[in-house]
């Protein structure tokens, strides 16, 4: 074989060409095809380092991408109890339970199903509804080119979810997915697509746990979320990792006319956490709420990069990423609205708050605007500040000692986050979360 | 009414500073740049043999590094750069009496208002010409309180330790592409040394005038107030509109020691052919205070971010920068403040104006070290677009270190409100008098920091460009 097979190892850092083809053995002519074609893409697109302005303030060495190798198949039994838990006693249309890189569990309301709700494994629906995943799977949202570790879920995604809620559906309770792993030194690449037709409406709540691991774990994710004329969407992250695990997720939405598409990014766990976010408004009328939360401590690192991009007249969006940081863990935002020419009467807003908690806390925020219409509304904002001496001075004084005094501070921090959340059970588990760290 | 008086003396009109005086030039260097060229520069100076070296040096790392990729478009300025003539020696040397001044040179200033403009308000005058200064002088009490006040050169020549113990602290020659560019073959500029609490409460001008095509000029000044000093310093800029582009690139660098304070102004108004890219830098010692105030109306493309690095517990740095990028125009301005000592506090204010294709961008960095406890940065950035082919970017960068330190940024964008205009139209303004209203509103807070007749001289360019800016 000689040198270039060697050379083909190290370009692909592991990854392999194999390794899309076993991934698409039971796939259609179609998918295999498109797999290795972002394969391609993976391969000739350079690893990015710190001197690329996406990457300046996080080394993607530290996603540990090429430390893992790729995960096949888990025992399911191993874990069920765990991740059954998190769906356990709450409100949900329908549940998904993934464990480690094995077949997901799908279960729905069988009068949604009945009504056309649709809600099963990528892969299956690959070949039970070819027009619409060709349609819509890495094709407008999240293609190969949407960045390096977009194209490496391109080519060798699996457990992958797809939620299609037909015309005039409206779901009432969320969707709820719970990705569990509990294996270190393996990569995850889980995908999950979204279509809402005319006038449907539905939640997904996403959430990432797993137990802490000695060593690292690879979930390079992708999420795709298309919401048609009017349909109304919200999709919550929950990103509740371990220690040790490196999160990286590749997000667009594509808002249509007059739709509402909404997203909450939580990054509470895992080691590293890179989210990269873009919220595309391409109907008029469309709106787009897009919240953040997050809370480090140890040394954990979290960046978060998102894109409000107005290509249409008349749309709106509103951005609030709100995070607290204790012990050395450090935050990134960086953020952009960009408005297209002739994307006129466009309100969009931006605000990105840090609450630093330590000395040895580190928070980076970058609040950006490209603006090429004229008849627009648009605002940014980032703060980075302690807490407030005169509020903790005031609720000690009602005879509340410090340390509950600074836990009421930070709720009160987060609340106007958590008030613009309609959902109850997220709220809950969110100040749960909060509260646990806090410690 | 005096205000009116001042805009009748600046006799203002579209880019007036457009004329051009025949180049009547004493030594100019073959275009291009090589070690021969650096040589030459240095031998027209008569410099020591360590400026030559240190020239020699900046020329190696000019070299080496890379054209920078953000930013405006630089993607013409390489051929630019390969043409374009970086010395250029007007007259053999260096006048004290303005009549001295060769006639041609005299009367372009003359055109500028610059002699009309030391007489009345200022304390002394630097005026460049091409690559050098061709007259400076200073008001004999402020030379009495030992004020220095010097072409660069001369700095050089007649205090040798002074200038070598500051020359380059503050930007070094790798700082950046172009300050390699500046260090290898700077000329020109002021060396301005105000000793321990001396005030001067009339500013320093300095003014700047290009005047032969395909030219580059690369002045660079070095300003040093005492402990407890207080003064301002104000740079202009022009140039004649040529079909070719040319080239301006200063290094500034200025030290604020403990309790001074310091102001530099900069109305930069250069031709519309010109790329101007400078690096300007205070470093603010223990309670002094830097104030930087930017006006950015000329020029192709600018990229300029003057900076504040608070290296003394309770520095103070400002920067107020205003920009107007009009047709063709980009204004890629912010500023820059490093706070790396405790109870150091800052605030950047930046407007800008975009019309016709004109495109404005905010660029800007606040940074805390840790160890600055206590630190304050308040940074707000407004941009107002006139029409719907304008743009306009913002670009802040945010980086935090320490706890106990307190940073806010803010942006608005917006287009001049249909209710604004109706209420001054109600009351009987046109529609373009109440859009110029506005924008005089829109830059106010800087304008009104601004010595009167610059004030004037910035709201009459507004206003001019305003013009045929409806409908």
């Amino acid at each position: 074989m000689g040198k270039s097979a060697v050379l083909d190892v190290e370009r692909s850092y592991g990854y392999g060409r194999e390794d899309v083809e076993a991934r698409s053995q039971e796939e259609p002519g179609w998918l295999r095809e498109r797999r290795l074609e972002a394969f391609e893409v993976w391969e000739r697109t350079p690893l990015p380092t710190t001197r690329s302005e996406e990457w300046r303030y996080t080394d993607p060495k530290l996603l540990k991408w090429n430390a893992v190798k790729l995960a096949d198949g888990t025992d399911p039994a191993s874990s069920a109890d765990a991740a059954e838990a998190r769906v356990a006693g709450k409100d949900a249309a329908g549940t998904v339970i993934q464990i480690g890189a094995s077949a997901a569990e799908f279960r729905l309301d069988p009068e949604l199903a009945a009504r056309g709700v649709v809600l099963m494994d990528l892969s299956a629906a690959a070949r039970e509804h070819e027009t619409l995943i060709r349609e819509h799977l890495g094709t407008r949202a999240v293609t190969p080119e949407s960045g390096k570790f977009a194209a490496l879920n391109g080519a060798l995604w699996s457990g992958g979810v797809f939620l299609h809620v037909p015309r005039g559906v409206q779901i009432e309770h969320p969707i709820r997915v719970v990705r569990w792993i509990d294996e270190a030194g393996l990569a995850y690449l889980p995908r999950t697509l979204v279509v809402a037709e005319d006038g449907a409406r539905v939640g997904l709540i996403e959430e990432f746990a797993s137990p802490d691991l000695e060593e690292p774990a690879f979930s390079c994710g992708a999420v795709e979320i298309v919401a048609a004329t009017a349909a109304q969407v919200h999709y919550v992250a929950l990103q509740r990792w371990g220690q040790g695990v490196r999160h990286m997720s590749t997000q667009r939405t594509i808002a249509g006319r007059d739709a509402k598409l909404d997203t909450l990014i939580v990054n509470l766990g895992g080691s590293v956490a890179r989210v990269d976010l873009m919220a595309a408004l391409e109907g008029p009328g469309a709106r787009s709420d897009m919240l953040g939360l997050y809370f480090g401590h140890g040394d954990q690192h979290f960046d978060h990069e998102t894109r409000q991009e107005h290509r249409v007249p008349h749309a709106s969006s509103d951005l609030l990423y709100k995070g607290g940081l204790d012990g050395e863990s450090r935050a990134v935002f960086r953020g952009l609205i960009k408005v297209f020419p002739k994307a006129q009467r466009t309100d969009a807003y931006q605000t990105n708050r840090n609450l630093i908690l330590s000395r040895t806390a580190q928070a980076t925020s970058l609040p950006n605007l490209e603006i090429e219409a004229d008849d627009v509304r648009c605002s940014h904002a980032a703060t980075v500040g302690q807490l407030d001496e005169d509020e903790l001075f005031y609720i000690m004084s009602r005879g509340i000692p410090r340390r509950e005094a600074e836990r009421l501070v930070v709720f009160g921090f987060f609340g106007d986050v958590l008030d613009r959340l309609p959902l109850p059970d997220v709220v809950r588990e969110l100040r749960a979360a909060i509260e646990a760290k806090i410690g | 009414m005096p205000e009116n008086e001042t805009v009748a003396q600046l006799g203002l009109e579209e880019y007036k500073y457009g004329f051009i005086t025949e180049e009547k030039s004493f030594f100019k260097a073959r275009p291009g740049l090589d070690e021969d060229i650096v040589r030459e520069i240095s031998a027209h100076k008569e410099e020591p043999e360590w400026m030559l070296e240190f020239r020699l040096e900046a020329l190696k790392i000019y070299q080496s590094k890379p054209m920078p990729t953000w930013g405006g478009d630089l993607s013409t300025l390489e051929a630019t750069l390969n043409e374009i003539y970086f010395y250029l020696k007007p007259q053999e040397r260096m006048e004290r009496s303005w009549d001295d001044v060769p006639q041609e040179i005299k009367d372009t200033f003359e055109k500028l208002g610059i002699p009309e403009a030391e007489r009345k308000v200022l304390a002394g005058v630097g005026a460049q010409y091409e690559s050098e200064m061709v007259y400076h002088s200073l008001k004999k009490e402020w030379e009495d309180k030992g004020i220095i006040f010097e072409s660069i050169e001369d700095g050089l020549k007649k205090y040798p330790d002074l200038f070598r113990e500051h020359f380059s602290t503050v930007i070094p020659p790798n700082d950046n592409k172009f300050a390699a560019l500046n260090s290898a073959v700077w000329s020109g500029g002021s060396f301005v040394y105000i000793p321990k609490g001396v005030k001067v409460d009339i500013p320093l001008q300095a003014y700047f005038r290009v005047n032969a095509e395909r030219m580059g000029q690369f002045e660079r000044t070095l300003i040093i107030v005492e402990e407890g000093a207080q003064a301002q310093y104000i740079e202009g800029c022009t140039a004649p509109v040529y079909s070719t582009e040319s080239f301006h690139s200063g290094v500034i660098e200025i030290i604020v020691k403990p309790g001074a304070r310091f102001r530099y102004v900069t109305i930069q108004n250069w031709s519309s052919n010109m790329y101007n890219l400078v690096t300007q830098r205070a470093l603010v010692h223990e309670h002094a205070t830097m104030e930087w105030l930017d006006g950015n109306l000329g020029s192709k493309l600018t990229m300029k971010y003057p900076s504040c690095y608070l290296v003394g517990p309770g520095a103070h740095g400002s920067i107020l920068s205003i920009a107007y990028a009009g047709d063709g125009q980009h204004q890629d301005t912010g500023g820059k403040v490093i706070h790396a000592a405790p109870h150091t506090t800052s605030q950047i204010l930046s407007k800008s104006i975009s019309k016709g294709t004109g495109r404005a961008t905010y660029r800007g960095l606040v940074k805390v070290y840790e160890g600055s406890d206590n630190a304050k940065s308040n940074v707000e950035c407004d941009a107002l677009l006139l029409n719907e082919t304008a743009r306009t970017d913002t670009f802040p960068y945010i980086e935090i270190e320490e706890q106990s330190s307190s940073v806010g940024h803010e942006a608005t964008v917006s287009k001049i409100g249909a209710e604004q205009l109706f209420y001054l139209m109600s009351r009987g303004l046109s529609e373009e008098e109440a859009s110029a209203m506005i924008v005089r509103g829109f830059i106010e807070p800087i304008a009104k920091l601004l010595p009167l007749e610059y004030a004037v001289e910035l709201n009459r360019l507004i206003e001019l460009e305003m013009e045929g800016s409806v409908g």
